[in-house]
């Protein structure tokens, strides 16, 4: 009786001791550099709930997730079950503070790979320091496209950028084209920032590529309060289609200067943006019928693993999934793949691996054709949907075989 | 005579400190937070010279920072030559600025010259959002990976420290040197009444002017050190207004118109700043700006004239005569 009691005592504490050994698999560190407070804090917050989503398929076992890695199973099967440990830091949209930390991330914290930075200037300067150290940066969303191209060896970029957005809009007017729609000439109206004329840039730069003549081309500054004289210009040339790289509000005031200058073209493609923000269908939702839009992220039908993984993220955040949030949880979906097939934390390992990456379209969550980098560390597959208005959402109508409704053009509110 | 050797005592100390600070904490993340203050107090001690000492607030310094910061990667775009090498031309733009700025706005006073130097900066910025030579909205950079040593991309953060650190000591050498000199005395009458000084026979114009050049070479030379550092220049944050009331905080914090002052105001500033970043950061709370902006908003109820008020306050209790700040003891 007394040695029984002993026996179970000594297996007792083995297991108590075996219990650490068995997750002794350290866990994988990776450094996350976002704008939590400041003007883009909410696109940080945002993206810091869909990290921690990801941290979630990963850590935990989904198998309700069909096809995305590592989801069936808990931690990473390669490294002994390790799980994401995820540090978040906040570089308040401030280069020199994203490089600061990168520092510390990288010598204090330890971390095995950076990951963010949203705001281009701050990415330009956290990969700087990756790449003097030799850690492997993944970029979630930042879409300068010199990013990439500065013959860095430590940078992965996961999301589409404005080239291939250009691409695809091109791809789109081709197709159109195709079913016998006329386009003869295109209009690119951008907001003349960072964002509205690098996208802008790449359009223009794909049109003449592609001899797609443009009609005019509107740079405009997001806080104007009028814009009836750039409507002016856009009804004087015609255009068959006008792209708007623009913000929120200055979308919606686009829309209803517009409609109150009675002028509407054949078709409007939105880049993203204010057209995807919330606000923008209240707003102008009824004036603003057969509005194209592109995005990379489709929430699908109910059932699907997109929609559950939307599921997940509104539970924690009572939102649906955009899609900058659902791009850097794309990102993090395709480091750990990278991690697991690296099969330890060393920074050459990781790299290789991250190298290595083929993703297949149904291995991911994302409109895109895959994840594979060329030797820029740009991801070569990424792409994006078209989506457009109907009725209170978007709904995707390009490329067909995404598409859940057949295509209207010209748009239903089409005045010119 | 006790006073002034017991000073220089403090200054030995505080030169011997940062000298030996990076090899105490030699963390790269420490050196970085380092770097980050001495690039601070430089800015501030720099902006003093005009801000301070002639009490001519300028909140459009971003100009002159953002000419240092955008000349090294400009050379280095269109020449290829190392970023460090624009400095001189950073300082010569800034020189060339202050005069243009100075030479109207200087008839404006109190309230009326800060914002016109607001708009002036701010022009600036919007005119370098748009011009696509200067990377418009997009920014400059410069080589992230180093082509030989005089790119100065160093993985080691001490060559930057030991750099920023040099320039911090040529700018409170500079400001020791203002001072006792004539410029210094005519800068501070000036700022306690400028038709009083006028009316004594102080060129007053000409004395502004000086300071502003003086004060915007100083704050352009540490531009480019940060263009040198950080690789990397947008609009934003070579010219943002935050630029600007960057320096203004700090030197006002520890004390505007002293010479520890913005060394002061920095030491204090840039850790609580990095502090409660670190802590509080990483939760997206915002308690790091609530901690920040509380700890200023503090001292400006209770201490308006800088913390070094209390240090002199605190030191009057001990010595007689007490003097109130440390112009009046130059003044005496």
């Amino acid at each position: 009786m007394r040695g029984n009691r002993l026996a179970r005592l000594l297996l007792l504490a083995g297991a108590l001791m075996a219990a650490p050994l068995a997750q002794a698999a350290d866990a994988v560190k990776i450094g996350i550099l976002w704008p939590l407070t400041g003007n883009a804090a909410a696109a940080g917050q945002a993206a810091k709930a869909a990290a921690e989503v990801a941290q979630d398929i990963v850590n935990n076992a989904h198998p309700e997730l069909k096809g995305i890695p590592l989801a069936d199973t808990a931690g990473l099967p390669n490294m002994g079950g390790a799980k994401l440990e995820l540090v978040f830091v906040d570089h308040q949209g401030n280069p020199s503070l994203a490089q600061q930390l990168a520092l510390r991330l990288i010598t204090q914290d330890k971390v095995h790979v950076l990951f963010g930075a949203y705001q281009s200037s701050c990415s330009f300067t956290s990969t700087a320091v990756a790449e003097r150290y030799g850690i492997p940066f993944v970029i979630g969303d930042s879409a300068a496209s010199n990013l990439t191209g500065r013959g860095f060896k430590w940078l992965f970029r996961v999301t589409p950028i404005a080239t291939d957005f250009a691409e695809a809009y091109m791809r789109f007017f081709d197709d159109m084209k195709k079913q016998g729609k006329s386009i003869r000439s295109i209009a690119i109206v951008n907001e003349n920032t960072d964002y509205g004329t690098s996208v802008g840039d790449a359009i223009e730069a794909a049109a003449k590529k592609n001899n797609m003549p443009v009609a005019i081309r509107i740079p405009y500054s997001a806080s104007s309060s009028d814009v009836s004289a750039q409507v002016l210009q856009l009804r004087d040339k015609q255009p068959d289609v006008v792209i708007f790289i623009s913000y929120t509000s200055d979308s919606i005031l686009y829309m209803r200067t517009m409609r109150n200058l009675d002028y509407v073209p054949p078709m409007v493609l939105g880049d993203d943006s204010g057209f995807s923000d919330p606000s923008f269908i209240p707003a102008v939702g009824d004036i603003a019928q057969g509005v194209m839009n592109r995005s990379s992220w489709d929430i699908g039908k109910p059932g699907s693993t997109t929609y559950k993984i939307n599921e997940m993220y509104k539970a924690k955040t009572g939102r649906d999934l955009d899609d900058t949030s659902a791009r850097n949880l794309q990102g993090m979906l395709a480091l750990a793949d990278a991690l697991n097939r690296a099969g330890s934390t060393e920074p050459e390992k990781i790299q290789k691996a991250l190298r290595e990456t083929d993703l297949k379209p149904e291995q991911i969550m994302m409109g895109y054709r895959g994840v594979k980098y060329d030797e820029t560390g740009q991801n070569v597959l990424a792409s994006t949907y078209l989506i457009q208005l109907k009725g209170k959402q978007y709904e995707p109508v390009w490329p067909e075989k995404a598409a859940t409704t057949p295509i209207q053009w010209p748009m239903q509110t089409a005045k010119h | 005579m006790r006073n002034a050797s017991r000073a220089a005592f403090g200054w030995l100390a505080l030169a011997a400190g940062a000298i030996v600070y990076p090899l105490v904490l030699p963390g790269a993340f420490y050196i970085d937070v380092g770097t980050t203050l001495l690039l601070a107090a430089a800015t501030a001690a720099a902006w003093n010279i005009i801000g301070g000492y002639a009490g001519q607030v300028s909140v459009g310094h971003a100009m002159f920072f953002g000419a240092g910061a955008y000349l090294p990667l400009l050379v280095y775009k269109l020449w290829q030559w190392p970023p460090i090498a624009g400095l001189p031309f950073g300082i010569v733009v800034s020189l060339v600025l202050a005069v243009l700025v100075g030479m109207p706005t200087f008839r404006l006073q109190g309230h009326y010259f800060s914002m016109a130097t607001i708009a002036v900066a701010e022009l600036i910025r919007l005119v370098v959002a748009t011009a696509e030579p200067l990377g418009a909205a997009i920014g400059l950079q410069g080589p992230a990976v180093g082509r030989g040593v005089w790119d100065l991309t160093f993985r080691s953060g001490l060559p930057y420290y030991y750099l920023f650190l040099a320039l911090l000591a040529m700018v409170l050498a500079t400001s020791w040197w203002l001072q006792r000199s004539r410029l210094g005395f005519y800068l501070r009458s000036l700022r306690a009444s400028e038709r009083a000084a006028r009316s004594l026979g102080v060129p007053v114009r000409r004395c502004k002017l000086l300071a502003l050049m003086l004060s915007a070479a100083f704050t352009s030379a540490a531009g480019s050190l940060y263009a040198v550092k950080t690789g990397f220049v947008d609009p934003e944050s070579g010219l943002g207004i935050l630029v600007s009331v960057q320096m203004i905080i700090v030197a006002a914090l520890g004390g505007a118109g002293t010479l520890f002052g913005p060394v002061l105001g920095a030491l204090i500033l840039i850790p609580l700043q990095t502090l409660t970043n670190t802590y509080f950061g990483g939760e997206g709370s915002g308690l790091t700006y609530i901690l920040y902006g509380g700890a200023i908003l503090l001292i400006a109820r209770f201490e308006p004239g800088g913390l070094l008020d209390l240090v002199y306050r605190a030191r009057g209790l001990f010595a007689k005569p007490a003097p109130s700040s440390e112009q009046s003891r130059h003044a005496a």
